[in-house]
């Protein structure tokens, strides 16, 4: 593998964590756990105590994700990745940007996602009752999964390009997905660590929520079908010839 | 302290309760606390909208909690509209 197919798959990886970034169930988690911790006069430490296990869970389960994908694409097809499959990822990766643009958040007031009720209201609640580092942890690993229906499309490409790269390149790649794909939440825990309030951080995020949604159906549109062309089109023309 | 008035829950699933004003302050002095209110002024404002909502709750004999929450955001704005906000929108963050 060439340097600039080194720097082309990067670029990949990276547009796939910015689209995974776009995506805004745990911000909002992260938002809801702060203002309940606040709303029960939690001390600041306790606060950053709450603010870092989460981030840290949604961290772990953001490296964990991509690399056991990585993994399993690695085992399955240990030579050439099958045209099938790259078509399959880009298509589903398609759809899901359609999706994002047609439903990502709910008809009514605020951020209300697209997302089970169940598993809504099961992080509210989570969200309201964490009171320890360790339950913030669990509660950022299980956000990040909430949001699987929609993340999986930018990760499963994410690691299919990931794993045609040499080891030390795929280390790297993983951590430029998780640094990138989590820059927003790290953001908003600074600014809540930092004293800003809740009101205006949510006023922010209402008041941009179709851009942000345009931006995360975009983006994954782009991303089928760029690699879509780079990986099919192009491969089975060079095959041809 | 709870008042003869029921209050209809959220999408009808959970029971009607009834009215209970030491509840509603604390959600208003727990909203107010979350936006970084000064314990002082989130009392303030907490016992000062729970009054005026318990003046407009008393002359109806059934409130859905939708119209409980706007009634109280409509009141809190005067003290507190970042607060205000927060308590009217903090249902629909997820």
């Amino acid at each position: 593998m060439t340097p600039v197919d080194t720097t082309i798959s990067l670029s990949v990886v990276l547009l796939a964590g910015l689209i995974h970034a776009s995506f805004q169930l745990s911000i909002s988690v992260l938002t809801l756990m702060s203002g309940h911790a606040l709303g029960r006069k939690t001390a600041h430490h306790r606060l950053m105590d709450l603010i870092g296990g989460y981030l840290l869970g949604a961290t772990v389960m953001v490296v964990l994700l991509l690399a056991f994908i990585a993994y399993l694409f690695g085992a399955l097809f240990p030579g050439q990745i099958p045209s099938i499959v790259w078509v399959v990822s880009c298509s589903a990766a398609i759809g899901v940007g359609v999706s994002i643009w047609l439903f990502y958040y709910r008809s009514q007031l605020g951020t209300v996602l697209w997302i089970p009720r169940e598993f809504a209201r099961h992080l509210d609640s989570r969200a309201k009752s964490t009171k320890s580092s360790a339950e913030s942890f669990s509660l950022g690993l299980t956000s990040i999964l909430s949001e699987i229906l929609f993340v999986f499309a930018p990760i499963v490409l994410a690691a299919l390009v990931l794993i045609r790269l040499t080891p030390d390149m795929q280390l790297l790649g993983i951590l430029l997905y998780a640094v990138v794909s989590l820059l927003p939440l790290y953001i908003i825990g600074i600014l809540i660590s930092g004293g800003h309030k809740i009101s205006h951080i949510q006023r922010w995020r209402e008041r941009n929520k179709r851009f942000l949604q345009f931006a995360a159906g975009s983006g994954l549109l782009m991303l089928g079908i760029y690699v879509y062309v780079e990986h099919v089109v192009v491969v089975s023309m060079l095959g041809g010839l | 302290m709870g008042l003869a008035v029921d209050v209809v829950k959220r999408s009808g699933r959970r029971k009607t309760e009834m009215f209970d004003t030491d509840k509603l302050s604390r959600s208003i002095h727990s909203a107010c606390l979350s936006v970084r209110t000064p314990e002082g002024q989130a009392e303030s404002a907490a016992s000062h909208v729970t009054g005026l909502v318990t003046l407009w709750i008393t002359q109806k004999p059934a409130v859905t909690s939708n119209d409980l929450r706007r009634q109280v955001a409509y009141h809190l704005h005067r003290y507190h509209p970042d607060a205000a906000y927060y308590y009217l929108h903090q249902r629909s963050i997820l």
